[in-house]
């Protein structure tokens, strides 16, 4: 059995008070439940106060480029599909950034579990607006205003193809947890995305507004994508709905491939049989 | 004037030039190398060159293939027969052909009106494909029965390479190609037998394959137990991914078209922390978008073999012709400072090799490391012996350097500083151990860090890896004939090496020099090479010269005299040779 310990790194260097201690103690905890341990699991960090977990949570990890989380981890996933990959990222990274490789990750239904600390704001570089920032957001980079309306990733999931959809608030860890475990059981492409205060320059979206804001899902059918786009809907009025969203279950992208039916790749023999290459050239 | 018989009395045949051209979509690639295949499995050595436009239909189309009874590095300038399936052609391609060419057309058609004493043959393709209801691509076949009527093959062979081709396709497409094929080698039988000359008949050669730069690089990364191949399609190394993406049920490799260049790049780095050798391939745009990721591979010390394949640029400049444009770009590619390797194979038979071993080197060194191919080498076949195919398969040994699967010691550091610059990569998934691979800097355990004293010793054990390399893995550069003796060097890198052995033949006293691990340049055993006395000559296939740059950077060397094309077509043995005499009288 792990323990929390066995997954912490150095002490975080977060702000006081910012969300993202919360998703930090969640994950670990989450993988602990699961039974998982360092050596067991694969970790993919974006760049930004999300990525930073690269110094605090002890996994076989990389910690990449900006916006490149995700095709890093299909990689990883493809080569050593029996370990379970989970994409720590932020909403700068994988919208913007990213944006692109995300929504190509839910065609696919690649099996990893993206975890995407959406804090309205880019933190890392001084708070600059996000894609998720609200229209008319004030920021160093908009100092007239975001022109703009906020990314959907709720409703670009859904659209693309991703099979397991669900939405947490950092100032929950219990349901952040829960919702965690619940994803990276999910076999083929999850998305949590965490709704997290950051205290230091998201000076509107903070704890209060989101706790007047978020409600918990029940009995929504998780399989029904016009009810679900209808509950995701509900953030343009900034409602913000926690829980699983959408699940729907299908062949990831590895089970597809039957170079993966029996070993990993990085497990099987070597190829040799260069004769049945070789007709092609004669 | 000669008489035909004398003509090829005369010629003997120990190099021939066969040409064919028609409106792009039409089919003319696939009938070429179905000429080719012919010649190569009757033992001749045959080397290709295709024109066509960035379009899929309209345009102009030609394929041009020497073929001779010694091993052939590069097309000869002038055709020995021309197939004009368009009018176009004969306007094109007129200008080079020998004087006793051979001119295949069809007079319902046009009539080509010349002061030159060709051999004309009209062949009546439009009235055949009539006669047998054929669609209007079938004319390559046609005329593809033609030429080997004239060059006295058996049918018996257009049989067995069309039953090859096309049984997947069933007995029926067999058939109705086959009777395309016959008729127009009938036609030439019974109505010009006079021209017919027994050139392609068996010799006695070994066994050959037909392969072009791209299938190259394909079976050298199954050499180099390449697991994992991502790409995005990019002319000229799209085939690249086609045929590793055809032969993934039987090699078990990964191949996979991601959603940009940016994603493949990642996803090969992503694989290859995971343990399997992986690689990319693309051309100089989709190279660029890579770069960021070049630079994580350095720093991260992941690593990753890149096929490169230039084009004409910049932006998206001429898509289906050649340069040797992007030297500079691959060598400096990526910010900051960081050690790669840069190989650029001459010929299919090295980029065979020398594929294969970079997987060696980026296991060795934990770097990024480079294939440079162009549009040139890329897509042109070249015809191999078998048994060279299995010399560099059977003496190819597997060496991934300090790559490890688990560790004895308690404390395992994936960046521990060490003299030759390498240190021990752990393969994840080793219980009760875990580290991070950062593309930020980084102490020696892999968390980051922003210590003076640490960046340098990261730097510098990155930096150290070069020396490593220099003492066991780089090569100096081949040396073809003795350069004590000559008094002209022709200087050059990657895919001219060819026109560069062949336009030796025709210089006195003439060495070749060509640079196939370009870069890092171990100016030790590079400067002795370069002597005052003699005459060297840089030959490259881009406008500023940038291998004499790169030369003058690593080496001090400095080349005065240079031969460069940059129109979008290869150098020729011409180009070479009018350059040096006009010097010399």
């Amino acid at each position: 059995m792990s323990s929390i310990k066995d997954f912490s790194g150095y002490a975080p260097t977060w702000c006081p008070g910012c969300g993202d201690w919360g998703i930090g103690i969640a994950i670990k905890s989450a993988l602990v439940q699961l039974g998982l341990t360092p050596s067991g699991i694969g970790v993919v960090f974006g760049i930004g106060c999300s990525g930073n977990m690269n110094d605090f949570l002890n996994a076989y990890a990389i910690h990449g480029l900006h916006g490149r989380a995700i095709p890093t981890a299909i990689g990883y996933k493809l080569a050593n599909h029996k370990i379970p990959i989970i994409v720590v990222t932020g909403d700068g990274d994988c919208y913007g950034e990213g944006g692109n490789h995300f929504l190509h990750a839910c065609r696919g239904n690649h099996d990893i579990t993206v975890i995407v600390h959406d804090n309205r704001v880019y933190g890392l570089t001084t708070g600059q607006v996000a894609p998720t920032a609200m229209k008319g957001a004030l920021s160093k980079s908009t100092p007239y205003g975001l022109i703009e309306t906020p990314f959907n990733p709720l409703a670009l999931a859904l659209t693309q193809g991703a099979t397991f959809i669900a939405q947490s608030f950092a100032g929950d860890a219990p349901h952040m947890i829960s919702m965690i475990k619940r994803a990276v059981a999910h076999k083929g492409f999850s998305l949590v995305n965490i709704l997290q205060p950051c205290v230091t320059f998201n000076k509107i979206n903070g704890y209060q507004y989101y706790r007047e804001r978020v409600y918990k899902l029940t009995d929504n059918k998780i399989d029904d994508k016009d009810e679900t786009m209808r509950i995701i809907r509900e953030v343009e009025k900034e409602k913000y709905p926690l829980g699983i969203i959408y699940q729907n279950q299908q062949s990831s992208y590895h089970e597809q491939l039957p170079q993966l039916m029996n070993n990993s790749l990085i497990k099987r023999k070597r190829f040799s049989d260069f004769k049945l290459l070789e007709k092609d050239f004669i | 004037m000669k008489t035909e018989i004398e003509y090829f009395q005369n010629n003997l045949f120990m190099k021939f030039t066969w040409m064919i051209g028609g409106e792009a979509g039409f089919g003319i690639m696939t009938t070429g190398v179905l000429m080719a295949k012919i010649a190569s499995r009757l033992g001749y050595s045959v080397f290709d060159y295709v024109e066509y436009p960035s379009l899929i239909r309209g345009g102009h189309n030609a394929y041009k293939l020497t073929l001779s009874d010694e091993k052939t590095h590069c097309l000869q300038e002038k055709s020995d027969i021309l197939i004009c399936l368009n009018e176009e052609t004969w306007k094109l391609h007129q200008t080079q052909l020998k004087d006793d060419a051979v001119v295949i057309f069809d007079s319902k058609n046009f009539i080509p009106q010349s002061t030159k004493l060709f051999r004309m043959l009209s062949l009546p393709m439009g009235k055949i494909l009539k006669e047998l209801s054929g669609q209007a691509v079938m004319k390559n076949t046609i005329a593809l029965g033609a030429s080997c009527a004239l060059l006295g093959v058996n049918f018996q062979d257009i049989d067995s390479l069309l039953l090859g081709q096309f049984e997947k396709k069933g007995k029926e497409v067999v058939e109705y190609n086959r009777q395309f094929a016959k008729r127009g080698y009938d036609y030439v039988k019974d109505n010009f037998n006079g021209l017919s000359q027994p050139i392609l008949t068996e010799n006695k050669n070994q066994k050959q394959l037909l392969v072009t730069g791209n299938e190259a690089f394909a079976l050298g990364a199954v050499i180099g137990d390449c697991r994992f191949y991502a790409a995005y399609p990019m002319t000229p190394s799209s085939s690249v991914l086609t045929t590793l993406a055809d032969w993934q049920k039987k090699t078990q490799m990964v191949v996979r078209h991601s959603e940009d260049e940016i994603a493949v790049v990642s996803s090969a780095l992503g694989a290859s922390f995971a343990g399997a050798r992986s690689a990319v391939g693309t051309s100089g745009g989709g190279f660029a978008l890579m770069v960021e990721s070049i630079s994580f591979s350095g720093i991260a010390e992941i690593p990753l073999v890149v096929f490169l394949s230039q084009r004409p640029g910049p932006a998206t400049g001429m898509p289906t012709w050649t340069e040797q444009g992007d030297l500079l770009f691959a060598v400096n590619a990526g910010h900051g400072e960081f050690p790669k390797i840069v190989l650029t194979p001459g010929d299919v038979e090295e980029m065979i090799s020398l594929t294969a071993k970079a997987f060696n080197l980026a296991d060795i060194y934990q770097l990024p490391v480079i294939i440079l191919s162009d549009m040139y080498l890329s897509e042109s076949h070249n015809t191999i012996k078998q048994s060279i195919l299995n010399k560099i398969k059977n003496q190819y040994q597997i060496n991934r350097g300090k790559t490890i699967n688990f560790v004895d010691d308690e404390k395992y550091l994936r960046y521990q500083i060490s003299n030759d610059g390498i240190s021990p990569r752990l393969i994840p998934g080793f219980k009760e151990h875990y580290y991070q691979s950062n593309s930020y800097e980084h102490l020696q355990d892999g968390h980051t860090t922003e210590n003076g004293d640490e960046r340098i010793n990261q730097v510098k054990k990155r930096a150290a890896k070069i020396n490593t390399y220099f003492k066991n893995d780089f090569s100096a550069p081949l040396i073809y004939d003795d350069l004590d003796k000559a008094k002209t060097v022709l200087v050059g890198w990657g895919s001219v090496k060819g026109i560069l052995l062949e336009a030796q033949k025709q210089i006195s006293d003439c060495a070749v020099i060509h640079f196939n691990h370009i870069y890092p340049l171990d100016k030790e055993k590079v400067i002795k090479l370069f002597n005052e006395n003699k005459r060297y000559v840089l030959i490259e296939n881009n406008s500023t010269g940038q291998f004499r740059k790169l030369l003058q950077t690593e080496t001090g060397v400095e080349l005065k005299e240079k031969v460069l094309r940059y129109d979008g077509r290869p150098l020729t043995v011409q180009c070479i040779t009018e350059k040096i005499n006009k010097h010399e009288s």
